[in-house]
């Protein structure tokens, strides 16, 4: 039995067990999935340290000499003194420190997300699309203004808002359910073609 | 218990049952369906397809997830370099995210077991995995080699071939973003409006709704929105980036006229509007080389030394020379040499399994779309019939 082979059967086996609970709980399914949890976990802690403590905090530093990147190092360690009842205040420099990244992100993401997409919003009216943008947006963000009553005209064009709400739920929905079919899709493409093509 | 008491009751192990048949028979016969294409896919298409042949551009491709969205995204990133590595597109790749660098691995060595040229460093570079993404987005608008350094290898960008030509965004001008979450908003909200950069992003269909606003507004030149995405850029790449011109001979570089000969052809809509087209992107195996008298003239013309092992195996169907591959025996392979064999299977327009994944998938997704459809009306119905019932009564 090559490795392939038997690394596809473990894989399927596994699938199977956790697409049993579609049937009822039961001990493979349990198995399973703690094992997932284990192996998840063992995985991203031997493989964190394989590529990212080796290659950037180990070799720059004991290898390279690159000493300054012992001050990045120790902020990074201060996060785990989260679990220190007495020096649990230490991990809030480094968050500190992280702000930094949000304060340089309120103005460019105001541009990207908020003033670009209020240009776009202001184009001449011109086609038919563009008119339904234009009355979903002003309908949408009237909807959410509570100061006056949705009622008599005004709420009948405010429930255009919550129309275009639905219709956009409904997107949603749709699209949450084809990427959860995609993934079901993938499990089978796996077992049909990588297992039984390689037994066949 | 009437019929519709009995639809509210239904076991759910029945529907999952259901869905599961929906899935697996057609995924076990794949049938060809039309996949029409998107705007946002052509656009990447195009948008790609323009650097063909340079050595001042190049794409980037970022790998921002792991193998829980595997299915979604992987046969996309395939289908992209499975088109850059056919119009000779440069390719830098990396990812943010220590589990996204075996993906890398796994996509390029998966694609370049079919492209014999294509090497390391000189037609794409692996950057690996590399931390803090927003020092490292707003570096590379300066310069490439000084910010990234090394690639996946340990080689200094700056003596790589791959690099010549290539500074900063200016050449490195598009990245596309594969994710299943808001990766893509970093490029959006950085580097576009600082460098000018064109953004596009890969995404699971999930997330795809929350793009869809940047799309509309021209922050983004494209996107593939799950696996409809990915068979949409799968059958744009058969039908123009995997085309052969039987007339042409790709042995050559440049034309009389000292014009670079790239594989395949550039995007047209009529070509895509062509119902012929949907010959050139069959999932269902194909075994036939075909040829009009003229083509195959010219075909055979290419290989003079090889006539008589080509005239032997030339047939007439429905007015059209043929070639069966299949009845080419290792000695005729063996004879006829690697390149004219590959020519001859990349003209019966058969796909291999890994480059038409999505678009097998699809099937199977229209199947179990239309299973759940089904289910949600037949549903409604039993459920207001029901309640109209209890009303009367």
């Amino acid at each position: 039995m090559s490795f392939e082979l038997f690394s596809n059967l473990v894989g399927a086996f596994f699938t199977l067990c956790i697409f049993s609970f579609l049937y009822k709980d039961n001990p493979f399914y349990q198995a399973a999935e703690q094992m997932l949890v284990g192996i998840s976990l063992g995985y991203g802690l031997v493989f964190t340290f394989e590529r990212v403590f080796i290659p950037y905090v180990y070799q720059p530093i004991i290898i390279k000499h690159q000493f300054i990147l012992i001050i990045p190092a120790l902020m990074g360690i201060m996060y785990l003194l989260r679990f220190s009842r007495n020096l649990s205040w230490l991990s809030r420099y480094p968050i500190a420190f992280s702000m930094m990244m949000v304060g340089m992100g309120v103005p460019m993401g105001m541009h990207a997300s908020i003033l670009v997409q209020m240009r776009q919003a202001m184009v001449p009216v011109e086609t038919l699309n563009l008119f339904l943008i234009l009355l979903g947006t002003v309908a949408v963000l009237l909807y959410f203004f509570f100061s006056k009553a949705h009622s008599g005209v005004y709420g009948k064009f405010v429930n255009v808002g919550k129309w275009y709400m639905m219709i956009g739920f409904g997107a949603s929905f749709g699209l949450t359910v084809m990427a959860r079919i995609s993934l079901l899709i993938g499990r089978i493409q796996f077992l049909v073609n990588d297992v039984f093509g390689l037994i066949k | 218990m009437n019929i519709f008491e009995r639809m509210q009751k239904l076991d759910r192990r029945w529907i999952y049952i259901v869905v599961a048949l929906a899935i697996i028979i057609p995924l076990m016969i794949p049938y060809d369906s039309d996949n029409v294409t998107t705007p946002p896919t052509e656009n990447l298409y195009q948008m790609i397809d323009s650097f063909a042949g340079r050595e001042d551009r190049a794409i980037l491709m970022s790998f921002y997830h792991d193998a829980a969205t595997m299915p979604e995204l992987f046969p996309m990133e395939v289908a992209i370099l499975r088109h850059a590595f056919e119009r000779k597109v440069k390719v830098f790749a990396l990812t943010w995210y220590p589990a996204g660098a075996p993906i890398i691995d796994y996509a390029l060595n998966s694609v370049k077991e079919e492209f014999p040229d294509i090497q390391s460093g000189v037609d794409y570079c692996n950057f690996g995995y590399k931390p803090q993404a927003f020092a490292m987005i707003m570096g590379m608008g300066d310069n490439i080699a000084n910010t990234m350094n090394t690639d996946a290898e340990g080689r200094k960008l700056e003596n790589l071939p791959i690099m010549k030509g290539i500074n900063n965004y200016s050449e490195l001008n598009l990245v596309v973003e594969f994710s299943g979450s808001v990766a893509g908003m970093t490029w959006i909200t950085y580097a576009r409006p600082k460098f000018g950069l064109n953004v596009a992003t890969g995404v699971t269909a999930v997330m795809a709704a929350d793009y869809y606003p940047y799309l509309q507004s021209g922050q983004m030149i494209g996107m593939l929105s799950g696996l409809k995405g990915a068979a949409e850029y799968e059958k744009l790449v058969d039908v123009f980036a995997a085309y052969r011109d039987p007339v042409i001979d790709y042995r050559i570089t440049e034309d009389a006229e000292g014009n670079q000969i790239l594989p395949g052809r550039p995007f047209g809509r009529e070509i895509l509007e062509d119902e012929a087209s949907l010959d050139l992107s069959k999932i269902t195996t194909q075994t036939l080389a075909k040829f009009t008298d003229e083509q195959y003239l010219s075909f055979s013309a290419k290989y003079p030394e090889h006539l008589a092992l080509l005239n032997s195996l030339r047939e007439v169907q429905d007015g059209q020379v043929v070639i069966d591959v299949t009845k080419i025996t290792p000695e005729m392979r063996n004879e006829m040499g690697e390149f004219l064999y590959r020519e001859l299977n990349q003209l019966t327009r058969n796909t291999l399994y890994k480059f038409k994944v999505a678009r097998i998938g699809m099937n199977a997704q229209s199947v179990a779309h239309i299973m759940i459809i089904l289910f949600i009306v037949i549903g409604n119905v039993g459920y207001f019939i029901q309640k109209a019932r209890e009303v009367k009564n």
